[in-house]
């Protein structure tokens, strides 16, 4: 297993909204789904994952509703709303403004002063 | 926002839904990542296991879960009520304390709120009753060309007199005039027939009413819609004796139709003349006069000459007496200057075209005043008094909320351990804050809704304490939202008032020196500060009740003991009025007499009078009196107050005849006419001579011609109108003499007892006529009581409030006091192990007892010096600084202070030294 990063503050609100952003899904396919596109980079304490379900829900940021899972198991999967798709973009805007700032700022040298 | 109150709706009211479901989300979670987990090998049993520790604590999480749902801060109240609730259940005798004494507090603002709501607040039930100018004129008392008035006057502090009374003349031409070049909207008026209560017969029974004329665009320019039937119109009014149609009141309709819808059409007496009702008053509309009550029947202005005739002729064409009230709505961007800068003009010029105006008379002013809560005639009376019982009841409340602050801090001081566990364990000082405010505002809302229910309960006491036997309550206690919403509103107030210092306490622990046992004693002094200040602020609150109660309770005892001059024992009063239309004037003299003839025969009556002013009741006469023979009294004012008796009034009354004779079977309608002087009267007018014999001249009667009178006798003082006043300067006229009833009462001297006479009475009048009703019954001892039901209301309620005070700064002390002794057990102990004695330790506790109170004292005479001021006029026979109340108040109150804290202090003193220190 390769090392894994710790979750940076406020980032799981984000890669819940993109998870689900790629077509419905049930608490624990978030989690696989996370783990999946990360390439199992991150960790994430599984039990924290539902907070934030629940409160990204309680925004109206995401709609859920009770399912089957694929081994016939009943689930309850989450689905972005267009309030959340549109927040999703914003948000997507603003990291990568804020990451290519900081990946300036950072790699700035002492020449370039 | 949206989502989030739907969520928020949908987790509170779906809890139980929402749980399981969170419940399934979870384990469906852990099976899957078991199943996937089994597939790398595992065991079954093992994979869940790991799933679970991957997972990590559930509870937490699901406390997290909660949390993002805004679950969190309900269930933390909902917890810190079910604590709070176990806390009050656990010491019944403090919760029962203080739910009693809050609600006694909060009771005590309902109630005088609901009064005050009723006075100041209420307007006209009317749409746009704010748009509402109501016309008075404001006058000179003696230079005024303006004389005859019958209505509503009051004095203004520069000694001028506003009423509200025009003559239908001028309302007449102001009406024109505005319609001609529009200031107001319309102009409409009314006249309360209070006074002159109408005799009604509804399906043959016989009754009284009370009326009000209106214009015949009344209704109109009101915007006012009856709820059954027509409103009266302009065609009503149009011509004298034409609107046989009356409007009745929604009171009326159900008191004496049942609300019947066939009540439209019904024909009725009117004072024996036959009128048909046409419509039904919405409820809650009560004319145009008063906010509190609403006349029986509306009638219009074209029946007065009818239904009310005058001697004088009609008032319908009479410009000198004054006597209807004129209203008009305002547009917008109107300003009342420029409305009354128009009528005063016009008014100006119509008093100089109907009537004679003296060279050097000053002319009435105008007033534009607002309408929109009538006449207000309840507002200009109780709008002081209600001030200051809202005070009062302020201070009552403030005292409560002292009392519980005091109680409560003392518990937190007990349950500082409690508070430094849950510190210690990681509550946050809001957290502990918010647990603490809790428990008061659950305190205080038991105690408001206790207090809700006490006001409702007692919404009509101070009505009733201001009623009599024979006149209904000049008040009306309505109750709605807007006083819940004050009762709740101070309950929450009170809450966070007395909540605050105990919560503050709360999270000043300290948890390391709280958790130590020795703690206590070393933090007595700084802890027992705040409790000390808030009983001195009780002491001084409770003085200023005390103060309040002994003053109106001595204002009280001085009317009752205050000399009147006359007996008024055993003394029956009722009146008679003749209907006009079957005893037109001078018959209705004629039959006053032979009732009075008659009267004197009946069994068990002494003597019986007639007059025209019931002692003490208020009612006052003033005409002018021009001795003949003695030069012109200095002053403008040669008007003298007069009423109008029969020939046995000096000894139904007894008042005695100090010089010449009383009235006498020779003085008959057609003798000489004769009058009795005062002694005021007889030293103001005749110093140094001898007044019987001597002439005056006087009208006593709008329309008569002026006549001389001659002094036959002078008797001694008697107050006349109010218990307040000194006996004015009267002189008295043989009733028989004049030339028309004005408005008449019978008192009859008996030794029987009311109900065993009156049987008698009321044969013997009907024996007359048995149309005639017989109105108004009571004592001349119930009059009096009746005239200063205002100070009566006021000594009850104070001293009411003042024994409360009392009670509750008792407990206060005796709560401090306890509290310290059991808290300086040890110290106490040590002192007696070191030699004091019992008595030494007892004085040492009753000492800081006493000089609390003392400092609570001095604050408290302090603020009732400054205070007492405001009160001044509602006192009589003594200075709102009374020496003799403030001192006994002061002796009062420290004495109260020893005695409650006696118990603790002999308590202290019998500490056992051994015992004490072992406690430690």
């Amino acid at each position: 297993m390769p090392d894994q990063l710790n979750l940076m503050q406020g980032t799981l609100d984000m890669l819940i909204l993109k998870a689900v952003s790629l077509g419905p899904l049930h608490g624990y396919g978030v989690l696989l789904r996370i783990q999946q596109i990360s390439g199992d980079q991150l960790s994430i304490q599984q039990g924290s994952l539902y907070p934030a379900l629940f409160r990204l829900e309680h925004q109206g940021l995401i709609a859920s509703e009770w399912g089957e899972s694929d081994n016939k198991r009943k689930a309850k999967f989450y689905r972005l709303t267009a309030f959340g798709r549109r927040q999703l973009r914003s948000e997507t805007d603003n990291w990568n403004r804020m990451a290519s700032l900081m990946a300036g700022i950072l790699n700035t040298t002492p020449e370039e002063i | 926002m949206k989502p989030q109150l739907r969520s928020y709706l949908n987790s509170l009211l779906r809890r139980n839904s929402v749980e399981s479901s969170i419940e399934n989300e979870l384990r469906t979670h852990i099976e899957l990542r078991a199943e996937d987990l089994e597939r790398t090998g595992l065991t079954s049993a093992e994979a869940l296991r790991r799933a679970r520790i991957e997972f990590g604590p559930i509870e937490t999480h699901k406390e997290n879960i909660r949390s993002s749902l805004g679950l969190r801060l309900l269930d933390e109240f909902r917890a810190d009520l079910r604590y709070a609730i176990r806390m009050l259940r656990r010491s019944p005798g403090f919760t029962a304390v203080a739910v009693a004494s809050l609600a006694l507090g909060i009771g005590a603002n309902t109630i005088i709120f609901t009064l005050a709501k009723g006075i100041l607040l209420d307007r006209l039930a009317v749409p746009q009753p704010n748009q509402l100018r109501l016309f008075a004129i404001i006058r000179d008392r003696h230079n005024s060309p303006l004389h005859y008035f019958w209505g509503d006057f009051y004095r203004t502090p520069d000694g001028r007199s506003i009423t509200h009374s025009f003559s239908y003349p001028i309302y007449q031409l102001l009406r024109q005039q505005n319609l001609a070049k529009p200031v107001l909207r319309d102009l409409f008026a009314f006249k309360d027939l209070l006074g002159q209560r109408l005799t009604a017969t509804i399906d043959g029974h016989a009754d009284t009413v009370t009326g009000q004329l209106v214009s015949g665009n009344f209704y109109q320019q009101l915007g006012v819609q009856p709820a059954l039937g027509r409103a009266i119109q302009p065609s009503d009014d149009a011509a004298p004796g034409s609107g046989l149609v009356a409007v009745i009141s929604d009171g009326l309709w159900a008191r004496v139709f049942g609300r019947s819808p066939s009540v439209i059409g019904k024909t009725i007496q009117l004072n024996l003349i036959p009128i048909t009702i046409v419509g039904v008053n919405p409820p809650g509309f009560t004319g145009a006069s008063s906010v509190q009550l609403s006349p029986d029947v509306f009638l219009p202005f074209s029946m007065q000459p009818t239904l009310i005739p005058q001697r004088t002729g009609s008032y319908l064409q009479d410009p000198n007496q004054w006597w209807m009230s004129i209203m008009g709505r305002t547009g917008p961007g109107v300003s009342d200057e420029a409305v009354r800068s128009a009528f005063a003009v016009w008014l100006d010029q119509d008093i100089r075209a109907t009537v004679a105006v003296p060279k050097d008379a000053s002319m009435p002013g105008l007033v534009v005043e607002s309408g929109s809560q009538g006449l207000a005639e309840i507002t200009h009376d109780y709008a002081a008094p209600i001030y200051v019982l809202s005070v009062l009841t302020g201070i009552v409340l403030l005292l409560a909320c002292a009392n519980l602050a005091n109680l409560l801090l003392a518990r937190s001081a007990a349950r500082q351990r409690e508070m430094s566990v849950r510190l210690a364990l990681g509550a946050s000082r809001s957290r502990v804050l918010r647990q603490v405010l809790t428990e008061s505002l659950l305190l205080s809302s038991l105690g408001g809704i206790a207090g809700f229910a006490l006001g409702y309960l007692g919404r009509n006491i101070i009505p009733h304490l201001l009623s009599s036997a024979w006149r209904p309550a000049p008040l009306n206690a309505r109750f709605d939202l807007r006083i819940f919403a004050f009762a709740a509103a101070i309950s929450i107030l009170t809450g966070i008032l007395f909540g605050l210092a105990p919560a503050w306490q709360a999270t000043q622990t300290d948890v390391n020196t709280a958790l130590k046992d020795a703690a206590s004693s070393a933090t007595r002094r700084r802890k027992g500060l705040a409790g000390k200040s808030i009983v001195v602020f009780q002491v001084a609150l409770s003085m200023l009740l005390v103060v309040g109660a002994g003053l109106f309770a001595r204002t009280l005892i001085n009317l009752n003991t205050t000399g009147l001059g006359f007996d008024p024992h055993n003394l029956l009063l009722f009146s008679i009025p003749a209907p006009p239309a079957r005893y037109p004037p001078p018959q209705d003299i004629a039959l006053h007499q032979r009732i009075e003839e008659r009267l004197e025969q009946v069994p068990g009556v002494q003597t019986v009078t007639l007059i025209e002013n019931p002692l003490i009741a208020h009612n006052i006469s003033n005409i002018a009196f021009l001795p003949t023979d003695q030069p012109k009294p200095t002053g403008d004012n040669l008007n003298r107050d007069v009423n109008g008796v029969g020939r046995s009034f000096f000894e139904t009354y007894r008042i005695p005849i100090l010089y010449g004779r009383s009235f006498g079977p020779t003085d008959t309608t057609n003798s000489p006419r004769v009058a009795v002087i005062n002694q005021s009267l007889a030293h103001a007018v005749y110093p140094n001579i001898d007044p019987v014999g001597k002439t005056f001249v006087s009208r006593r009667h709008q329309g008569d011609p002026e006549a001389i009178y001659q002094i036959i006798g002078v008797s001694a003082d008697a107050k006349y109108d109010a218990l307040q006043e000194d006996p004015p300067p009267t002189f008295y006229t043989l009733y028989r003499q004049a030339k028309e009833e004005q408005f008449i009462t019978y008192t009859i001297k008996t030794q029987l007892s009311p109900a065993a006479i009156l049987p008698a009475i009321r044969n013997a009048i009907q024996s007359i006529d048995k149309d005639l009703p017989l109105r108004d019954i009571r004592t001349q001892t119930e009059q009096i009581d009746a005239s200063i039901s205002q100070q009566r209301l006021f000594a009850t309620l104070t001293a009411g409030f003042g024994i409360l005070a009392l009670v509750l700064a008792c407990i206060g002390i005796y709560g401090l006091m306890a509290y310290n002794v059991a808290r300086r057990t040890s110290e106490i102990g040590v002192r007696m192990a070191l030699g004091a004695r019992a008595r030494q330790v007892l004085w040492m506790v009753l000492r800081e007892s006493s000089s609390l109170a003392l400092y609570g004292i001095a604050i408290g005479l302090t603020a009732a010096f400054g205070l007492t001021r405001f009160i001044r006029t509602m006192l009589y026979g003594l200075q709102p600084t009374d020496p003799a109340t403030f001192i006994r108040a002061a002796l009062l109150l420290l004495a109260i202070a020893i005695a409650a804290s006696y118990g603790p202090a002999r308590r202290a003193s019998r500490i056992d030294p051994m015992q004490a220190l072992r406690h430690e």
